[in-house]
């Protein structure tokens, strides 16, 4: 969420480069900070639509004083300010013991666990890495692996689009608008096992929804959920219906912050409805649109209850994910040190999709 | 900014009492041991009484009864839901907590066991051993100690649909493979399935498939238990047969995805004839959705080899961190005695696992289920038993839709659940 406010206040100078919180830096519009235009992407070859150009927000060039040496800046601060800081810390404080309870604390217990061979009686063998060793080698751990990935494949794209699609058809609605905005999110909010189990009846191959349509046109009967290849498709369908108002609302604050100047200069240098989507409003929407990306795939990754409300894994393990792997290593073969480090694994691939994510949508803000 | 009117201290003292309560919570989530400690006993109950209100009303007077009974131990009886019940009961154990006394089932006493995690509970049971029917006491045993006290005994059988049999016209309810082999391709013609059956990875092999490998004359595990003997001749000929059904639209496409839930199955709905491994509350629940007529309970369905159905003992079993066993032992020993089991009995509609008890059945098809009830196998305990469960199932799976022969299915199942037994402590 940070990242889409952030779309919406000029960028300034690198955070590493402010002061302490006091620090007054040269506001938008201060003297000393020159506009330099932003070219927008123009389409190839389309000679209908020149560059449009935006005036950029003004830029620091300023940097802050360095902090005298000597004192701290614990020493350099006034006692009211040392009061307001520590009010800070004490405000922030319970979430901060919440979070190293219930966050940090079990995920070292994790790392912890991942390293030994731990029975439900609490008793425990330090086995170093034989745990991870034993991933690599276990058929059934990639076998979920492989289906996370191309889960995470199919539902990401379909997600975003659909969000995308329902944002652009908000943005561009006046009428009802949030009578429409509550209806989309609706599905977000709904159950995950209730929303399952409503489409396991859709997608039923004796008298679900889809096939009694598909029977009406002379087609089918279709198991959605019987069929090793379209088993995971579906889920993905039922999934992105059940979590694309989240992204749609984020994408609808990225469009709602795209300056009318620019969309409206657009239109005076000709471009169609179309074409100011695709090169005008799109590449500013970039940011946003990766931060949803990234989110959603991270959320990919870890999909189990639809899988296991609709399907059990199954057919033929076509739809056994990472989590769902996990899960019954930890809670089926009681293999608790086993199943913490598919945990750590996991949790390695979001780490690695949340510094994609860091870097690229960093890069593209500042 | 101008400061506020309050200073930053007196600002600070809400976050801060905050603080010391998460702590003090985050204490309360460390330490300690399981139940409730003293003259408490804390007990774990599944709604095995169908109806809520009546669950309640039955498990509020067992504890005042035991309260009578028992002055001075304080019993509480917490109500859990069937629904993640392993995840739940494993976690509680697991950090040495949960409760004093557990209601739990002989596929759960292997591997609670091998765990270290449950108490024997023969003393509980003390000079009523020979009461109880063999078959029950067996079920809960494990390495020569009895974990857990049946209170009661269920039993599956088959469940037919009068009027779709009527539709085939068929007067007699297929009850062995060759009748039921007979009757698919007639029922076919009337428009609707022969057999039910759940495929999913979430249903359990002792209520589908175990029971037409025992019928066929096979086993799961061996007599060492150190190898797994389904994918013998015995089973490919389960497997066959199932298969062939399935391929043949006897058994309809979605059992894949069924998982032992009556009514959100094709029997349910009246699109299938029979199942072979009914409760009595399904039975009760036909009547309701299909009318009284058109109910038949008949024997357990009768193989190549043997007949046989499936039904097990509930039972109550001790944490071995209980900090109040004497507590825990009085209330096993009071749940056995002839009175709660037929009360629990006749409140649940189960049967008795004492010989001298007869629970007298109020249900429509009690007798249909008494007599079943002779044929009624609990199932083969090994502590790796639910782990092959699901290395098997997917095969099964992979055998119904054709990716691998039945043969192939079940090597592939027998090789990975040799492997995991080789592994096993």
């Amino acid at each position: 969420m940070s990242r889409v406010e952030s779309r919406e206040t000029p960028p300034e100078e690198e955070p590493e480069a402010r002061g302490p919180a006091d620090h007054q830096g040269p506001g938008p519009g201060g003297a000393d900070s020159p506009a330099s235009p932003v070219a927008v992407a123009a389409p190839p070859g389309d000679r209908t639509i020149p560059p449009v150009t935006v005036p950029a927000p003004p830029v620091a060039t300023t940097a802050p004083a360095p902090p005298p040496a000597g004192r701290s800046r614990w020493g350099r601060m006034s006692a009211a300010r040392r009061r307001e800081a520590l009010a800070g810390l004490a405000f922030v404080a319970p979430m901060l013991v919440l979070f190293l309870v219930f966050r940090i604390g079990p995920t070292l217990g994790a790392v912890f666990l991942s390293l030994t061979d731990y029975r439900l009686n609490g008793d425990w063998t330090f086995i170093g890495a034989g745990n991870y060793a034993r991933l690599l080698d276990d058929r059934l751990f990639w076998e979920a692996f492989g289906v996370t990935a191309l889960y995470t494949v199919l539902y990401v794209p379909m997600t975003v689009v659909l969000a995308l699609g329902t944002a652009v058809l908000l943005h561009r609605t006046l009428w009802l608008r949030g009578f429409f905005r509550g209806l989309f999110f609706l599905p977000y909010v709904t159950s995950i096992v209730l929303a399952a189990v409503i489409w396991k009846w859709i997608y039923e191959v004796e008298d679900g929804l889809l096939n009694s349509v598909l029977g009406g046109l002379g087609l089918g009967p279709v198991d959605f959920l019987g069929s090793e290849s379209l088993v995971l498709p579906s889920i993905a369908a039922a999934s992105a219906w059940k979590g694309f108002g989240y992204s749609m609302l984020i994408l609808l604050a990225g469009l709602q912050s795209v300056p009318r100047e620019v969309t409206e200069a657009a239109v005076i240098d000709g471009a169609n409805g179309w074409q100011r989507f695709r090169w005008v409003t799109l590449p500013l929407l970039r940011p946003v649109l990766f931060f949803v990306l990234v989110i959603e795939a991270i959320g990919a990754f870890q999909v189990f209850d639809a899988m296991y409300v609709m399907t059990a894994g199954g057919p033929v393990r076509a739809s056994y994910s990472l989590v769902y792997f996990l899960y019954d290593s930890g809670f089926k073969f009681f293999d608790f040190g086993y199943a913490c480090a598919v945990g750590l694994v996991l949790f390695l691939v979001v780490l690695v999709f949340s510094l994609i994510q860091r870097r690229l949508v960093g890069r593209e803000v500042d | 900014m101008k400061p506020p009117t309050t200073s930053g201290s007196s600002r600070a003292a809400v976050p801060l009492l905050l603080l010391c309560l998460a702590v003090l919570a985050a204490a309360g989530c460390g330490g300690g041991a399981a139940g409730s400690g003293g003259n408490g006993v804390t007990v774990w109950m599944y709604p095995v009484i169908m109806d809520p209100k009546a669950n309640a009303a039955y498990w509020d007077g067992v504890e005042k009864g035991f309260e009578r009974a028992h002055p001075g131990t304080d019993l509480r009886i917490e109500q859990q839901p069937w629904v993640n019940r392993d995840q739940k009961l494993a976690t509680a154990l697991g950090g040495g907590k949960g409760p004093d006394v557990v209601l739990l089932g002989p596929d759960q006493i292997p591997q609670y066991q091998a765990n270290g995690v449950l108490r024997p509970v023969d003393r509980a049971l003390g000079k009523a051993r020979a009461a109880f029917r063999p078959t029950a006491l067996a079920a809960m045993t494990q390495d020569g100690e009895l974990y857990a006290a049946p209170i009661y005994h269920t039993v599956t059988s088959t469940l037919y649909n009068r009027r779709l049999l009527a539709k085939a016209g068929i007067k007699e309810p297929p009850a062995t493979w060759a009748a039921l082999k007979a009757a698919a391709p007639r029922l076919k013609r009337a428009g609707v399935a022969t057999l039910d059956y759940s495929a999913s990875g979430e249903a359990s092999l002792n209520m589908s498939f175990y029971p037409l490998l025992w019928q066929a004359g096979g086993r799961v595990f061996d007599e060492s238990g150190k190898k797994t003997a389904f994918g013998g001749p015995e089973g490919v000929e389960a497997l066959t047969f199932l298969v062939r059904l399935y391929r043949e639209g006897a058994v309809p496409r979605s059992a894949l995805t069924n998982a032992n839930l009556f009514t959100d199955q094709a029997l349910g709905r009246q699109q299938v004839a029979m199942g072979y491994t009914n409760t009595p509350a399904d039975a009760a629940l036909a009547a309701q959705a299909w009318g009284k007529g058109n109910v038949i309970v008949g024997p357990a369905l009768a193989g190549p080899r043997k007949r046989v159905g499936f039904g097990m003992p509930g039972g109550l079993g001790i944490n071995a961190a209980s900090r109040n066993t004497a507590g825990a032992e009085k209330f096993v020993a009071y749940m056995m005695a002839p009175a709660q089991i037929a009360s629990l009995g006749r409140a649940g509609g189960f049967f008795s696992p004492r010989t001298d008890v007869t629970v007298p059945g109020t249900g429509a098809h009690a007798k249909e289920y008494e007599a079943a009830l002779a044929y009624a196998f609990p199932g083969e305990p090994h502590r790796a038993a639910r782990q092959v469960q699901a290395l098997l199932a997917p095969e099964i799976q992979a055998a119904l839709t054709g990716e691998k022969s039945p043969r192939e299915a079940l090597a592939a199942a027998a090789e990975a659940g040799d492997a995991l037994l080789a592994r096993q402590r």
